[in-house]
């Protein structure tokens, strides 16, 4: 009698334990699918601003229409990418982006008048919101990924991810691909 | 940048937020195993008057083993669950008793300095994952400080003075939001304001307890002269304990929000910078801060919380014992924890 007591006992604290790791591996990944969609979110959003950025700095450069066209078709690509499924060509694409703007950072540099002019002053201040919002939804994102991560990998919880197919998600970190990172590291200032 | 900036050693802030949170989970098993004997000893006072020849051997045995329902116990614990729950509803408005202060929205934001002031707390937000943006306050003073509040991340909220706005460039800005939005991420605000409503329900029962046992004591009684010997001591040893363990914990929290600082930006300088920025101008400006300071009130209510004790540059608003004590780290220690010597 006591030993069935004892089994029934055993068996109800895995039970319970088994629930709360599941819970905790399925929280994670909820956390890191929304910081992934953050992304996204900020991604839009930067598309717009540097639409009404480039409106404003055309009046002053005809080199910004070209920019402009640039954008909006590396915009695209991303997009179809994205409809693709194919997240490697999306996020190059969305890092192209990237450049661009922080060549516009130097452009803003160039032209003394375009520096003096309070909307331009204050379009530089939603550039660099702009792109440390997106910096820091991808870092969220990547350290929910190593969060994620670290759980599915710690024993015992790798045990019951083996046992639940639906536990395991193979999140890709947000880096930059490995061209991309010998061409950046390679980069020196040339003045 | 400042020389003692070059020496830089790469600060390992998973290390430093682990060991705060055992620190932390250490000082409240303390405070649930005083609460606990604080409650065992009321039982054994109240259960002593009430059977005047059981052997009070006898009765604590009865206690431990729960023949005895410990009335006493479960009251202090409903007390203290009743003023935690009326404290967390008020919190809010009490933070920012005093102080003349504005609330920045997106909309709200008219200068440039206040509109970026609230991108960075945006932008922070993001890296910190918090799923509600703080409501942001700017508070009308020159002296540079900054402080969260809030029980939840949903309540929460962070208020920097104009000082600080305007003095600070806008990394460190960010690395000082990174600090205050640490804090909420740790949910810091709700433990350090429930341990010190819990001490100051311990500094009351022990009163009570001393008093009652002074005035209301049967001289025949002789099993009570141990329980005085006992409250006497509690009486002048537990307001110290309480206070240690009040000033270890928002250290260790400060540190913790450092770390969590360095975590969120991933580079350990500007913080640095801030607090060097911080420190020298509150030296520099000594006499003129500690008037605003002291015309500020009700300045005892934010001390924990801020970023930069004044205490620290010999600003003292308020005159008190606990005032001899910083309950903020050094910023000299605080550095270091930052990987600066």
């Amino acid at each position: 009698m006591g030993i069935v007591i004892a089994l029934v006992i055993a068996f109800v604290v895995l039970a319970a334990w088994i629930v709360m790791i599941y819970n905790k591996l399925i929280s994670l990944i909820e956390a890191a699918n929304n910081n992934y969609k953050q992304i996204d979110v900020q991604l839009d959003r930067r598309y717009k601003v540097f639409e009404s950025l480039i409106n404003v700095v055309k009046q002053y450069m005809n080199y910004e229409q070209s920019t402009l066209k640039e954008v909006v078709a590396l915009r695209n690509q991303a997009q179809q990418a994205q409809a693709a499924g194919d997240e490697k060509r999306r996020i190059a694409a969305e890092n192209d982006i990237s450049n661009i703007v922080s060549g516009l950072n130097v452009v803003f540099e160039q032209y003394p008048d375009l520096k003096a002019n309070q909307n331009a002053l204050q379009l530089q201040e939603e550039i660099v919101n702009t792109e440390n919002k997106l910096a820091f939804a991808k870092q969220a994102y990547n350290d929910s990924v190593e969060r994620y991560n670290v759980a599915r990998k710690s024993f015992f919880e790798s045990l019951v991810v083996s046992g639940f197919p639906k536990l395991y998600k193979d999140f890709i970190y947000w880096s930059l691909p490995a061209d991309q990172l010998q061409q950046k590291e390679n980069y020196t200032v040339k003045l | 940048m400042t020389p003692a900036l070059a020496s830089e050693a790469a600060p390992d802030w998973r290390g430093q937020l682990s060991r705060n949170q055992s620190r932390t989970q250490w000082v409240i098993a303390i405070f649930f195993l005083i609460y606990l004997s604080l409650g065992f000893l009321l039982d054994l006072y109240f259960y002593a008057r009430l059977y005047p020849v059981a052997p009070l051997a006898l009765i604590a045995q009865a206690l431990l083993t729960l023949h005895l329902i410990p009335y006493a116990t479960l009251i202090l614990f409903g007390i203290a669950a009743i003023s935690l729950w009326v404290t967390y509803g008020l919190y809010d408005k009490v933070i920012l008793m005093g102080t003349d202060h504005l609330e920045v929205t997106s909309q709200s934001a008219h200068t440039a300095a206040e509109k970026k002031l609230y991108n960075v707390v945006e932008e922070l937000t993001l890296a910190a994952g918090l799923r509600f943006m703080p409501r942001v306050f700017l508070i009308d003073a020159d002296y540079m400080n900054a402080f969260a509040s809030g029980y939840s991340e949903k309540s929460a909220m962070v208020a920097i003075t104009r000082g600080l706005m305007n003095k600070l460039d806008r990394s460190e800005l960010q690395a000082v939001m990174a600090h205050e939005l640490s804090h909420i991420r740790h949910l810091d605000i709700k433990l350090t304001l429930t341990a010190s409503v819990l001490s100051n329900i311990i500094l009351m029962v022990v009163d009570i307890l001393f008093y009652g046992l002074l005035y209301g004591r049967d001289d025949r009684d002789k099993r009570s002269q141990g329980l005085v010997t006992i409250v006497l001591l509690l009486r002048f040893l537990l307001p110290v304990v309480t206070l240690l363990l009040m000033l270890y914990l928002s250290r260790t929290r400060e540190y913790m929000a450092d770390a969590g600082c360095v975590e969120l930006m991933r580079d350990n300088t500007p913080l640095a910078r801030a607090l060097i920025k911080i420190d020298q101008d509150h030296q520099a400006n000594k006499a003129v801060y500690r008037q605003q300071y002291d015309m500020t009130a009700h300045e005892e209510v934010r001390r924990a919380a801020y970023l930069y004790d004044p205490i620290q540059a010999g600003i003292e608003p308020v005159r008190s014992i606990s005032s001899l004590f910083s309950t903020h780290p050094s910023v000299k220690d605080r550095l270091k924890a930052l990987g600066f010597q």
